[in-house]
């Protein structure tokens, strides 16, 4: 789960690691509010989960509050990448005198934590890597709760980070090291990372990814997992359990299967064919004929699916129920053209259920005889 | 004479009371899976189909000469059960559920090593030697004694396969399920020499997917060390950037790391043979054997 800009904050401020502080506001009225708490000139930050969006005018300046509700109310109308902005972050603008570049992440080769600084930031790090390897650490770290002193010092070194600084690093790196832990982060990213006109290090906007898997320990944080989303069938999906993934936006076809591999086949199967998948949803394991029928109720929401590829290997999942789904649901996905195939647990049972029903279900033995059907369906 | 499970294996159950652990018991003993014990803290001195359960892995294992264990525990449990069964020695180690935090993984993968035991999993369906054995939860049905070795990220892609080779007269000689999860207990690097030396093996089926390095790793390994022929397939070429497609590992990054390009690539320089899809392993297995 990646958090937006200010929950990033709001986690770093917990651990006392500097960070600018600020305000959220969703509507112009909420702005208004804030304006007696704010001391100018202030910068507002649109809250949306893509990068670029200094460059889309996401960000701006205030000099004073006139003008914090005219540049506000154009952020909060405007949309960044196709996502709408649903929250601004208001905060003191910061005077920058340099910009660096700090992140944990995990490495999944060597299956340990790797800390990435330098002392250029602001830009994409990649770009920092390419052309300024110099400035660049990048260090592995032995699995285990403390950053040791050797691989700060192997850090300052590399990049030859300036002595006044390096105490306040030290601390900063070992603070951000505790977030990344405590807090089961994939990514725990500050960039820019800036020294003020004080000579003070502060995080000026930061990236925190949480493990999906480990948000039973954060259950503050995994409150707000619904507002990154704005696709109502990614959260409908998700209260019934299920894993909706949008895949082409102009694809329309809709695949439903028990499993991540399974999904993954059937669209290269299908992509490698000349057609296009535009959503799919993964079952999981064992569902029940009521859950099947809320799953094609959810992908029959989506106006681009005119087609459903039901592709089913059932171990634990039984043909079955996935066919009394399929029956308990036509009323609402009549007007798609459904091709299924069912293979494993009950699937005699299964395709007798099927074959009860009037209309035209397309019925299948095999992953590439499904393929097939869709194809000569859309006459490819 | 299979490399992680036989007729010899004498197996633990963690989690044997609960709803999942009771049932894949019995699968597993109907199977012929010798299960000795199992475990399940605070029910020891009860039974279960008959097979004991004790506290702890150190008293099931001294009590019963047990040398395997497989996991049926939830995922914000696994760490602790899997850290008990490593640090008691059993020597191979079973995970099977889906959902474990990254973080306790990455301790336990590098734990496991430094005790030399064997983990394998999560977000697996286990190891079979067909016709010998079975730890953990696959439709065993659907598999056959046979000489081709395979392991997986993914359970259901691996089932397709191994179903398609049964129904064509092909049967498998050990198949373990790496897992679709970001840090595997054991990588295909991992297991690869296992199968190398393994007598049962003449051929080597590699399924993996988008996401993580593991297969570059394992054509470097190849390239290196294997003779045996290798068929691999990557799942998920179409899948979009930055996106999870439900394994937690199954993700190419936004810079394009991980992608089915950059595994193809490395497999195929290592003289692996690519399949486009499981029917496609059928057809190059066919043209091998």
């Amino acid at each position: 789960m990646k958090l937006l800009e200010y929950k990033a904050h709001e986690v770093f401020s917990a651990y006392r690691l500097p960070c600018m502080h600020g305000y959220t506001a969703s509507t112009a009225d909420e702005v208004k509010d804030l304006a007696g708490l704010l001391t100018y000139p202030v910068v507002i930050k649109a809250q949306v989960q893509t990068g670029g969006r200094g460059k889309a005018g996401g960000i701006q300046f205030a000099e004073d509050t006139a003008e914090l509700l005219t540049r506000s109310t154009e952020i909060l109308n405007m949309k960044i990448k196709d996502l709408p902005v649903h929250k601004v972050f208001i905060g003191q603008k910061v005077e920058v005198a340099t910009e660096m570049y700090l992140s944990f992440t995990l490495d999944r080769k060597s299956k340990q934590p790797v800390l990435i600084f330098s002392t250029e930031g602001g830009v994409d790090i990649n770009e920092i890597a390419e052309n300024n390897p110099d400035k660049l650490a990048k260090v592995l770290i032995p699995t285990g709760p403390d950053l040791s002193d050797f691989v700060l010092q192997y850090v300052i070194d590399k990049t030859g980070l300036e002595p006044a600084l390096q105490d306040q690093f030290r601390t900063f790196c070992r603070t951000l090291y505790t977030i990344f832990l405590e807090q089961d982060c994939l990514l725990a990213e500050i960039n820019p990372l800036i020294v003020d006109q004080a000579g003070t290090l502060m995080a000026l906007d930061g990236k925190i990814d949480i493990d999906d898997n480990a948000l039973y320990r954060h259950p503050e944080i995994k409150e707000f997992r619904d507002e990154i989303t704005d696709n109502p069938l990614v959260l409908e999906a998700r209260s019934f359990d299920f894993l909706y993934i949008p895949i082409q936006e102009s694809g329309n076809i809709a695949v439903i299967s028990n499993g991540s591999g399974m999904i993954m086949s059937s669209i290269d199967l299908i992509s490698k064919r000349g057609m296009q998948v535009t959503c799919a949803l993964d079952l999981g394991g064992g569902a029940t004929s009521e859950r099947i029928a809320e799953a094609l109720c959810i992908v029959a929401k989506n106006p681009r699916v005119d087609t459903i590829f039901i592709n089913i290997f059932g171990g634990i999942t039984r043909c079955d129920e996935i066919a009394g789904g399929v029956k308990n649901s036509l009323e609402y996905i009549s007007q798609k053209r459904l091709v299924i195939r069912l293979e494993g647990t009950n699937k005699e049972i299964g395709l007798d259920i099927l074959r009860t029903i009037s209309g035209d279900l397309e019925l299948v033995d095999g992953l590439y005889e499904g393929v097939d059907a869709l194809a000569q369906g859309m006459n490819i | 004479m299979s490399f992680f499970i036989d007729t010899d294996t004498r197996l633990i159950v963690q989690g044997i009371t609960g709803r999942e652990g009771t049932f894949h018991t019995e699968q597993m003993l109907a199977y012929g899976t010798q299960v000795v014990a199992g475990v399940t803290p605070g029910k020891g001195g009860t039974e279960v189909l008959g097979i004991p359960v004790y506290n702890t892995v150190r008293e099931a294992q001294e009590r019963h000469d047990a040398n395997a264990t497989v996991l049926f525990v939830p995922p914000r449990f696994l760490y602790g059960a899997a850290y008990e069964a490593i640090m008691t020695g059993i020597p191979l180690i079973m995970t099977i559920a889906e959902g474990t935090p990254v973080h306790d993984m990455m301790r336990l993968h590098h734990l496991a090593k430094e005790q030399g035991v064997r983990l394998i999993g999560p977000n697996s369906f286990g190891v079979i030697s067909p016709g010998k054995a079975k730890a953990g939860f696959m439709a065993h049905r659907i598999f056959a004694e046979g000489r081709v070795g395979v392991m997986s990220r993914s359970a259901t892609n691996c089932y397709e396969t191994v179903y398609l080779m049964k129904r064509n007269g092909i049967g498998q000689s050990t198949v373990v399920g790496v897992g679709g999860d970001m840090i595997p207990g054991s990588t295909f690097a991992d297991i690869l020499p296992f199968f190398e030396a393994d007598e049962q093996t003449d051929i080597i089926v590699l399924i993996g997917e988008i996401g993580g390095s593991e297969e570059e790793i394992a054509a470097q390994y190849i390239q290196e060390h294997i003779t045996k022929p290798v068929i691999a397939l990557i799942a998920g070429k179409n899948a979009p950037k930055d996106t999870s497609m439900g394994h937690a590992g199954a993700i190419v990054s936004p810079n394009g790391e991980g992608s089915a390009e950059s595994k193809e690539t490395a497999l195929r320089t290592a003289g692996v043979h690519i399949a486009e899809s499981t029917e496609d392993i059928l057809r190059l297995i066919k043209k091998l054997l």
